[in-house]
């Protein structure tokens, strides 16, 4: 303790009264590390937490509700929906249909019989326009036209990959039909077929969305002879996420359970995603790393260099009894500061700054509006990190030459 | 009086072989409680030499050093460390000060080692800075005093902790010839509050207040001196 407390007045000494601008420059290239570390792992693995994030706004929701392993539907859905309606956790929630159908483009144009029909084999999802948007906000990801409204008829919107124009961009992979808002499509299911007007064209970061048309629930369930009202999807928002489980778990237990499998957001990602994230975080680490090195090493040097300097005084310090362990602790604690320093400017300006921009100016990235993940545990874990490195590359150099003996080191002998 | 310091066939040697050199060849000396002696010798006669040996600051190649009553020459690195620190005293010739502390502290680095408290060290320390003159320095940096004045910080240092001899190691050589003086004089009084003192010099002007004068010459001891 008693070491402890000389070595911290020493070190603390020797930060006070060195330059300034050294102290600033190995204070900025801490904080670099610490940022390195922080985002370079936070960017790839925000690009996996931005998909996600993209997939819970505009897709799934906090919970989904789907049918049981050996049903086609959910059972009892309109009893289902009244039973969620009385928890005050969800927020929202939709109800969803879902078939498969062939939609056509050019059937009007058309005079030649023979001649090649434009159409996409689509899945069509039949929604409460109101409800789906306040669950899904499908209306803010309108790239064209205007959203579906509840009171009209006779009006489809369409996910942007099955446009041919959207599709040519992808390289023509897709099974797209060339029409644009305003345009007349015919939906065909089995031998039942109905015209609509493209009110809109959605575009968003997930690939289910675009990979639907959207139409009101009533016009669908005539076409797809859906009378029961059993429904394939329910998506619900909590109130907090935190809340996901408790709430699923209750639905669980209770009798809804029987109806239909109910999951969390979380419960139902795939496994390779969360692979994905967990290599993501991994491959950042190991490039935060080489940082860490070069941290480390700059740490090495300074302290060597600030030792060797004074390696005479040094071996004065010991000549007049002063324990070998208050040297090593003084430079263990400038070590110690200047990793403290750089970390919380570099946790400052994480939080402060990188964090709220990447919130608002997302990374464009084609499947994912790219945000910087930096979780306060991960940042916490990989400041302990950098903290470690530092002080243990702060300690090595000190202790090469404080165990060097005491009167070479007075003398200035090899 | 009593014998502080026995010194009994003190060698010491650097380097092996063919490169082996022989710096002290059989030295016996020894020195009484509150004595002021005096190592005096041409350079390269092997007197710092000797008073490393002394001081505990190097151990003999043959030889034992006793310094009340412990023989200095068995103990472990740690054990001389702290030997050093509750019984020795040494005033450097380039007065040894750590940069980073102002006057008091440096003093107060080994009274704090001891383990004495923070506010009992600031005032010895402060005791002692104003014993060698330096009333109103404390604070000051060693960048911030002349060299006479670092050198009466280093004797502050060396005293604070009352220790039973002091080492100066040609405490006045880089010093002008008042600052010098200065110095000398204050070793004098603090000999004459009974303070035992083992110096090297090599100016003869410096040893009015010695008691004892050893004079060296080639490793061995030529003469010795009573003034």
């Amino acid at each position: 303790m008693r070491a402890l407390r000389i070595g911290i007045l020493l070190g603390f000494r020797q930060i006070q009264r060195a330059s300034k601008w050294t102290t600033l420059l190995i204070v900025f290239v801490m904080m670099l590390t610490f940022l390195n570390l922080i985002a370079v792992s936070g960017i790839l693995v925000g690009l996996i937490e931005g998909a996600e994030r993209a997939v819970r706004e505009n897709a799934l929701g906090d919970i989904i509700v789907t049918p049981l392993d050996d049903e086609d539907r959910i059972l009892e859905t309109m009893s289902f929906v009244q039973s969620i309606e009385t928890y005050p956790e969800i927020n929202t929630y939709s109800v969803r249909y879902s078939g498969n159908a062939i939609l056509e483009a050019n059937y009007k144009e058309r005079r030649d019989l023979s001649g090649e029909r434009d159409t996409a084999a689509v899945v069509v999802t039949g929604i409460d326009p109101t409800q789906e948007d306040t669950m899904s906000s499908l209306a803010s990801i309108l790239r064209d036209g205007e959203y579906l409204r509840a009171d009209e008829e006779g009006y489809i919107l369409i996910g942007a990959y099955y446009l041919k124009e959207y599709a040519e961009l992808f390289g023509d992979v897709f099974d797209s039909i060339d029409v644009k808002t305003g345009d007349t499509v015919r939906l065909s299911y089995g031998d039942i077929s109905k015209e609509f007007i493209v009110k809109g064209v959605i575009e968003s970061k997930v690939d289910e969305v675009n990979f639907s048309t959207y139409i009101p629930e009533k016009e669908f369930r005539r076409i797809f002879g859906r009378l029961d009202r059993n429904a394939d999807q329910i998506v619900m928002r909590t109130n907090l996420p935190s809340q996901n489980l408790a709430v699923a778990n209750n639905i669980r237990e209770g009798e809804l359970g029987r109806y239909a499998k109910i999951q969390t957001f979380e419960e139902s990602l795939p496994k390779f995603l969360i692979d994905i994230k967990n290599t993501f975080n991994v491959l950042g680490s190991f490039i935060g790393s080489i940082g860490l090195v070069v941290a480390s090493i700059t740490i090495f040097i300074i302290i060597f260099i600030n030792a060797v300097s004074r390696r005479r005084h040094i071996g004065i310090l010991k000549g007049i009894g002063i324990d070998r362990r208050v040297i090593e602790i003084a430079y263990v604690m400038q070590a110690a500061f200047y990793a403290l320093a750089g970390s919380f400017l570099g946790a400052l300006f994480t939080y402060g700054f990188l964090v709220p921009y990447f919130e608002e100016n997302p990374i464009q990235f084609p499947f994912s509006d790219g945000i910087l993940s930096a979780e306060p545990e991960t940042t916490f874990w990989k400041f302990v990190t950098l903290f470690i490195v530092t002080l243990v590359a702060g300690f090595i150099p000190a202790w090469l030459i404080v165990r060097q003996n005491t009167l070479n080191s007075i003398l200035g002998r090899k | 009086m009593n014998e502080i310091i026995q010194a009994t066939n003190i060698h010491r040697k650097f380097g092996k072989g063919d490169l082996e050199v022989h710096i002290l060849k059989g030295i016996d000396m020894h020195v009484h409680e509150g004595e002021f002696v005096a190592i005096m010798g041409k350079s390269g006669a092997g007197k710092s030499t000797l008073m490393y040996q002394l001081s505990v600051l190097d151990t003999p190649t043959e030889g034992s050093v006793v310094i009340d009553g412990t023989d200095v020459s068995m103990l472990e690195e740690k054990a001389r460390t702290k030997f050093r620190l509750n019984t020795l005293g040494y005033v450097f010739q380039d007065y040894a000060l750590v940069p980073d502390l102002s006057a008091r502290e440096n003093v107060m680095m080994p009274l704090l080692m001891q383990g004495k408290h923070w506010e009992s060290s600031v005032e010895a320390a402060d005791n002692a800075l104003i014993s060698v003159g330096l009333e109103g320095k404390h604070n000051n940096l060693p960048a911030e005093l002349s060299g006479g004045e670092q050198q009466r910080v280093a004797i502050a240092r060396a005293l604070a902790c009352e220790p039973k001899i002091i080492f100066a190691d040609e405490p006045t050589a880089n010093l002008d010839s008042i600052s010098g003086g200065a110095v000398i004089d204050l070793l004098g009084d603090l000999n004459k509050q009974g303070q035992t003192i083992v110096m090297v010099t090599h100016e003869d002007e410096y040893t009015k207040y010695c008691n004892r004068i050893i004079y060296m010459e080639d490793g061995v001891i030529v003469g010795r001196e009573n003034t």
